[in-house]
């Protein structure tokens, strides 16, 4: 009885190898798959949805166009990550075991910081569309769509000086690596001539804003280097204290302000506008198809500029691996994450330009940054008195 | 000038405070329990509040509603979370609290979502102004619903049957019950009182601002737990003067930019000294540890 025991087993055992054995042999159509983590859910989940439903309609566009150059598709693989650095780890190795090659990083910068060091003890390529902070690139696996904070600093900065103003008021976080990030290059590039208030708060959903009111109160500018949810609580509860022909100015973090669930914005009476790459109210062009189909898709809601920037980076991704294979590179479903990312690095550093939504003839400095111009939009106008 | 707006939005952010305090130190004082599910309670009067905002159009029903609802958690709480563990050691009930905090906050995130909602009907907008200082009429609200509160609790306490039955059971529970207290009934009482007022502060907060999340409760439940501990827990008068001296310093501490951000540091760091100081608190009772 045992020994038919035994030999029931060991056939077992081969038909197991030759099942896996043929597995390997068999010629994998496979796609090549792209990771994303980011805030599906939680107070940032309008970015990492915007993110993720527009890097599925790129992947979606590219694919029913036939893929890369060589016939190979791509498929988006995503993880919640809640914006917490904490839950970054497991989202990716979750993916990688589900065979991530490439990435578009992290959403947000706080987690974005933990995903790099990941990435580089793998040399996974990231090509991340909105985590803002200036050392998410840090390693030479990764590379920024958007603005880094400290030319987004720079930029808004530059802007600021423009204006003729004398006295300013800054409202920003003191404990998120986004906002710390964006104020201090701020500060560093505003003339000396104008004189700021700055008031400071903690926290991702502070409830109590009247000391900060109090201290910007006289503000007639007011740049806010902040995520719209306590942005939102901010205006809501200013709205009648501060003057009504005030401005905000925030950055990227403003996107999709008017938007934000439960927050209408209409009753705020000062104005708000924000420093950005992607204008949603486009109606020609790049990106004023980009608006047209991702509306189409999925409203309203959710289109913002990290959709559009998401957009961009799935085409630059595949406009990179198009050009990698033109210098005759083998690039499919088999091709290994450090591989991919040794082409990926070939074309970004060497010079490669791309066209897109969010801006023309962009490229990549050395380390990582990403080079185009900043544009001026204004969310809402003031209110008619 | 704006020293006086500070002092001011300090003494309403710290009523607010006192009024969580008084929760965390009466059920300390009169169940010797750390009760870590108090701040939580604030976010789940936050949302009785939004769902009778839903239904109809009036604020002070909604306010009564929380209240009620509260009272009516707050001794669900204690009968299924923390009666059956009178008499474990102190570390289970200090874990059972914990849980339930966490309970409340993922059931809230389950039903409402993430995204904070704003209670704009809650919104009390308008300021005072004199000259150059502006004080918002929540701030002014705030402060009168405190002095309403801590007065008429005051009286509670020090002259009601129940309130001196309260103090008698704080003071050594089996004695109390032997003379014939009901000690159960009063310690179900004590967190329906702690629970309405969380209700009450919850208000006082969102009618600043409207934003509701359910980490509402979080941080304002962890800082006055702070001053209750600073003012000497298990002290009601403690509490009220822990809760508004942390509110001044909170609110002093923002309003120069050069110190704002480390306002959260400032304020635990107190409770350190104020610990290695006077380590009952300011208004606490040095107790003797029988061993």
């Amino acid at each position: 009885m045992k020994k038919i025991i035994a030999l029931v087993m060991a056939l077992l055992m081969i038909v197991g190898c030759v099942a896996v054995f043929s597995a390997c042999g068999k010629k994998d159509e496979g796609t090549i798959k792209i990771g994303l983590s980011g805030p599906l859910t939680g107070s940032a989940a309008l970015y990492g949805n915007a993110v993720k439903n527009a890097a599925a309609l790129a992947i979606k566009e590219i694919n029913e166009k036939g893929g890369l150059k060589n016939g190979v598709k791509l498929e988006l693989l995503t993880y919640d990550d809640k914006a917490d650095g904490a839950n970054v780890e497991a989202g990716y190795l979750s993916m990688l075991e589900n065979g991530m090659q490439l990435s578009l990083g992290c959403v947000t910068s706080g987690a974005a910081l933990e995903f790099k060091k990941l990435s580089k003890n793998d040399n996974l390529f990231f090509l991340t569309p909105s985590a803002t902070a200036d050392k998410v690139p840090e390693f030479d696996n990764g590379y920024q769509m958007c603005f880094a904070d400290s030319n987004q600093g720079g930029e808004a900065a530059k802007f600021v000086n423009s204006l003729n103003l004398t006295e300013i008021g800054i409202l920003y976080r003191s404990d998120d690596a986004y906002s710390m990030g964006i104020y201090e290059q701020f500060k560093a590039n505003l003339n000396s001539s104008i004189t700021t208030k700055d008031a400071a708060f903690t926290g991702e959903n502070p409830t109590d804003m009247s000391a900060q009111i109090t201290l910007l109160q006289n503000c007639k500018f007011i740049f806010c280097p902040i995520y719209y949810t306590p942005a939102s609580t901010f205006m809501t509860q200013a709205k009648d204290i501060i003057a009504a022909d005030a401005v905000y100015y925030g950055c990227d973090g403003f996107d999709g302000i008017e938007s934000a669930e439960g927050f209408n914005i209409s009753v705020i009476p000062q104005k708000v506008t924000m420093l950005s790459h992607f204008d949603s109210k486009a109606t020609t062009g790049v990106a004023g198809d980009f608006v047209k189909s991702y509306t189409a898709a999925y409203g309203k809601d959710t289109l913002n500029q990290f959709g559009a920037s998401a957009y961009d980076c799935v085409y630059a991704l595949v406009g990179a691996l198009n050009a990698a294979i033109d210098a005759g590179k083998e690039v499919s479903s088999e091709t290994t994450a450090s591989d991919m990312c040794k082409l990926l690095q070939e074309q970004f550093n060497g010079g490669y330009k791309f066209t897109g939504v969010t801006g023309t003839d962009v490229t990549w400095q050395k380390n990582g940054y990403v080079s185009k111009t900043a544009k001026y939009i204004v969310i809402k106008e003031a209110n008619a008195q | 000038m704006n020293f006086i707006v500070a002092i001011v939005n300090g003494l309403s952010l710290g009523g607010t405070y006192a009024m969580i305090a008084i929760g965390y130190t009466m059920v300390y004082g009169i169940a010797k329990m750390l009760n870590f599910a108090h701040g939580d309670v604030i976010m789940v009067g936050g949302y009785a509040m939004y769902i009778t905002l839903l239904l109809m159009d009036l604020p002070i029903v909604a306010i009564l509603f929380a209240v009620l609802f509260c009272m009516i958690l707050g001794i669900c709480i204690e009968r299924f979370a923390y009666r059956p563990l009178r008499g474990a050691s102190p570390l289970a009930v200090l874990i059972t609290a914990i849980g339930v905090s966490y309970l409340l906050q993922s059931l809230s995130q389950i039903i409402f979502g993430s995204a904070p909602k704003m209670l704009m009907k809650l919104q009390i907008s308008g300021f005072v102004a004199m000259g150059e200082l502006r004080i918002a009429y929540s701030t002014i609200l705030t402060l009168a619903l405190t002095v309403v509160v801590m007065v008429a609790l005051t009286l509670f306490v020090k002259y009601s049957r129940t309130g001196r039955a309260m103090i008698a059971v704080s003071e050594d529970r089996d004695a109390a019950r032997l003379m014939g207290v009901n000690t159960n009934a009063i310690i179900a009482v004590t967190f329906a009182i702690g629970s309405a007022l969380a209700a009450v502060a919850g208000y006082c907060m969102l009618m600043k601002s409207p934003s509701l999340a359910n980490t509402l409760g979080a941080m304002p439940g962890i800082k006055a737990f702070t001053a209750a501990v600073i003012g000497g827990i298990g002290s009601i008068p403690g509490a009220m003067l822990g809760g508004i001296l942390l509110g001044i310093i909170e609110s002093v501490s923002l309003g120069i930019p050069a110190i704002a951000p480390f306002t959260d540091a400032i304020e635990f760091s107190i409770l350190i000294v104020i610990l290695l100081v006077k380590p009952a608190g300011l208004l606490g009772k040095a107790r003797r540890e029988k061993v």
